[in-house]
């Protein structure tokens, strides 16, 4: 009984030892694997936690992931090129996704569901969402180079133009 | 349902005889000798400060009447005429007299006296529009309220529309006066008071200057642009427009390696990029897509087509589609021949009209309404698909007041749906989008009137006579148009399949159809221009 004791003692010793030294910063695959599972406000949070993180937030591919990880059927090939060359996964969630889904969530009857559940969407959803994606990165090439912060459109943006332009 | 919704609906006409209201006691005291404008627009002559007293005897004489035995009626009916009913006054009083005393004599018979509700519709702007009390016919003023003042705004609007109609200038601008002041009665921020001051803005402008030379300050083709693109922003019409016919067209295009969709009216190009992005993403690969632009000259020297064919073919590229554009600039449609587009035979083209047929409706000078010269070449093109979106109303009827009725229906109804939208500027520059629309159907006549819409039944005709065949637009476009409506934060909107065409109204009130068509082949007497023997 003694010698069970001791090796107790032991373990615990070795799992504090254990604990003091685990980081999750050092693993940054077990990293990636948490953020994956995390709500796009989540993922935005957790992108202020450290330079480190943030970096690895920034990274593309979990924003792809909570776009169109839940889609069915699996979104083809393709798409990842064109959403990299309209403005990439992260603004396409800021800019159609997220309001998409919270619109459609509001019209459910089912309510209920709370931000943390990810959808299942449907082709058509996603459909819809790249179609808008793709008509705001055009305003945005419409509005030129003058855009302000991402945010602005570029119609309030010609609105003002048109107010400083005295042609007669 | 906001007020001004029923407002419209008892004006259409409504014809509650029961609880009596009197909303006349809120018009400030007239001069004696003044006669109320609306009732004389009727025929009607009667003085403003005794509407009072000549209601409640219309309505006594209603009750006695149909206390009546139907003897007494018919004797009435039988008699000639002998007093003017255009003193109403009077001539209510005489009748009163008449049928308490039960006289053998002649009394004055009106056209159809034996149906207690034929008396003018008119009376019934002070009628409260309150639940009707079935058989009982209550003698209470009641207060009026809000309503009361709409109701009476539409039927000034009709009476002075009528009077321009008559060519009876003078009375229609004493009411516009008269419009003017209830406009000031009323909530002009929203509902009734807001299309009623652009109507009555419209009405007067009519009056003013003769319908033929109406040119109200015109827009830059920049500026016009602006509008638009804020109507695009601010109510989801344009945008059904846009998702509809790329759907129709991308299924149209199935299966095609070269591609040429021609725009009637480019604008900014607002519909191309999710085409684009769709052919891009399209399995077996993007085909090469020519876009023809049709657009106004720009008069500055600025190539603005150009311009918006570079920033397609940026897009394009992006997405690694195979692009080329083309602009045609022409003031009118009619002015376009199809050398200028330079369709080659190999492609599949599809013809896109966002509301721009409507516009060869009108007359032109040398010879009849360009529409049928116009679907002649597009049919001679031979296109896969041609994409109709028009408005859902009929604004070219010709009469002034058959417009002007379903004018301020339609108007009403596209502002209620535009009064959800809280995002500034956007709304107010589609509420001045929508103005110009109003004011052409309404202030212009002959060439200068373009926005002659009809509705989709005429136009089916039309586009089957001019020799094509329907084309249903499937399930694919349905869904994805009741999905874009979720997106705006309104209820009101409902998407309706009809007969494979699509329509997007406001509360069941269609306003926007849009039809796809497929050109039959004409039957070839001649095997092409340069075989002709």
């Amino acid at each position: 009984m003694l010698q069970i004791v001791d090796i107790n003692g032991d373990l615990e010793r070795e799992t504090k030892k254990l604990e003091q030294n685990f980081c999750i910063n050092d693993h940054v695959d077990l990293l990636i694997e948490v953020l994956q599972r995390l709500d796009g406000r989540s993922l935005a949070a957790a992108a202020c936690v450290c330079r480190q993180w943030c970096s690895i937030v920034r990274n593309d591919s979990l924003w792809e992931h909570l776009c169109f990880g839940n889609v069915s059927p699996p979104p083809s090939i393709g798409i990842r090129s064109v959403v990299l060359a309209l403005g990439g996964y992260r603004r396409l969630y800021m800019v159609c996704v997220r309001p998409v889904a919270s619109q459609l969530k509001r019209r459910r009857i089912d309510g209920g569901e709370s931000e943390v559940v990810r959808r299942v969407w449907n082709r058509h959803e996603v459909e819809l969402s790249l179609s808008l994606f793709c008509v705001e990165y055009y305003e945005r090439l419409l509005g030129g180079g003058g855009v302000v912060g991402g945010e602005s459109r570029a119609t309030s943006l010609k609105f003002l133009c048109k107010a400083v332009n005295v042609s007669i | 349902m906001g007020p001004h919704d029923s407002s419209i609906s008892a004006a259409a006409g409504s014809t509650s005889s029961s609880s009596s209201a009197c909303s006349t006691s809120t018009k400030p005291p007239q001069p004696p000798d003044q006669m109320d404008h609306l009732l004389a627009g009727a025929g009607y002559k009667v003085r403003s400060n005794d509407l009072h007293q000549v209601a409640e005897r219309l309505q006594r004489l209603e009750t006695v009447m149909v206390k009546s035995s139907p003897v007494e009626i018919s004797e009435l009916v039988n008699d000639a005429v002998h007093y003017n009913p255009t003193d109403l006054a009077s001539w209510v009083d005489s009748l009163l007299t008449e049928l308490n005393t039960n006289p053998p004599l002649s009394v004055p018979v009106p056209t159809d006296l034996s149906d207690p509700n034929a008396f003018p519709a008119n009376i019934n702007m002070y009628a409260n529009h309150a639940p009707q009390v079935h058989g009982e016919f209550s003698q209470q003023v009641v207060a009026p309220f809000e309503e009361d003042v709409s109701i009476q705004l539409v039927h000034v609007l009709m009476t002075c529309a009528e009077a321009v109609q008559r060519g009876d200038l003078s009375l229609a601008g004493l009411l516009i006066d008269d419009l003017q002041a209830l406009l000031g009665r009323v909530n002009s921020g929203c509902g009734i008071g807001k299309v009623g001051s652009f109507f009555v803005d419209a009405l007067s402008r009519r009056i003013v200057n003769s319908p033929e030379n109406a040119v109200h300050a015109d827009l830059s083709a920049y500026e016009n642009e602006i509008l638009y693109h804020h109507y695009y922003e601010a109510c989801p019409y344009l945008k059904f427009a846009h998702f509809t016919a790329n759907q129709a067209i991308l299924e149209a295009f199935d299966g095609q390696d070269c591609v040429h969709v021609i725009d009637f009216n480019l604008m900014q190009g607002l519909q191309w990029p999710a085409l684009i992005q769709a052919l891009a993403l399209r399995p077996g690969g993007p085909p090469l897509l020519r876009l023809t632009g049709i657009g106004p000259p720009s008069p500055d020297g600025r190539d603005s087509l150009r311009e918006i064919g570079l920033k397609l073919a940026e897009l394009a590229r992006s997405v690694n589609v195979r692009f080329a554009f083309r602009g045609v600039a022409a003031s009118r449609l009619d002015d376009v021949k199809p050398w200028m587009l330079q369709v080659s035979p190999k492609e599949a083209i599809a013809v896109n009209s966002i509301m721009q047929l409507h516009r060869l409706l009108g007359p032109n000078s040398s010879r009849g309404p360009p529409i049928d010269l116009v679907l002649d070449w597009i049919r001679d093109l031979n296109p896969r698909i041609l994409m109709v979106v028009e408005q859902e109303s009929n604004h070219n009827q010709p009469e002034f007041l058959d417009r002007f009725t379903e004018a301020l229906y339609y108007y009403s109804t596209m502002f209620d749906s535009l009064d959800v939208c809280t995002a500034q500027p956007e709304k107010a520059l589609a509420e001045l989008y929508i103005q110009r629309e109003i004011c052409n159907v309404v202030c212009c006549e002959g060439p200068v009137r373009v926005e002659r819409h009809e509705p989709l039944v005429r136009w089916r005709d039309r586009l089957i006579n001019a020799g094509f065949a329907p084309l249903h637009l499937g399930s694919n476009a349905f869904k994805q148009a009741r999905m874009l409506l979720t997106l705006f934060s309104a209820e009101g909107y409902s998407v309706e399949e009809n007969e494979g065409c699509l329509t997007l109204g406001w509360h069941s009130r269609p306003l926007i159809a849009a039809s796809a068509w497929q050109a039959i082949p004409k039957p070839s007497t001649t095997i092409g221009p340069i075989n002709h023997p």
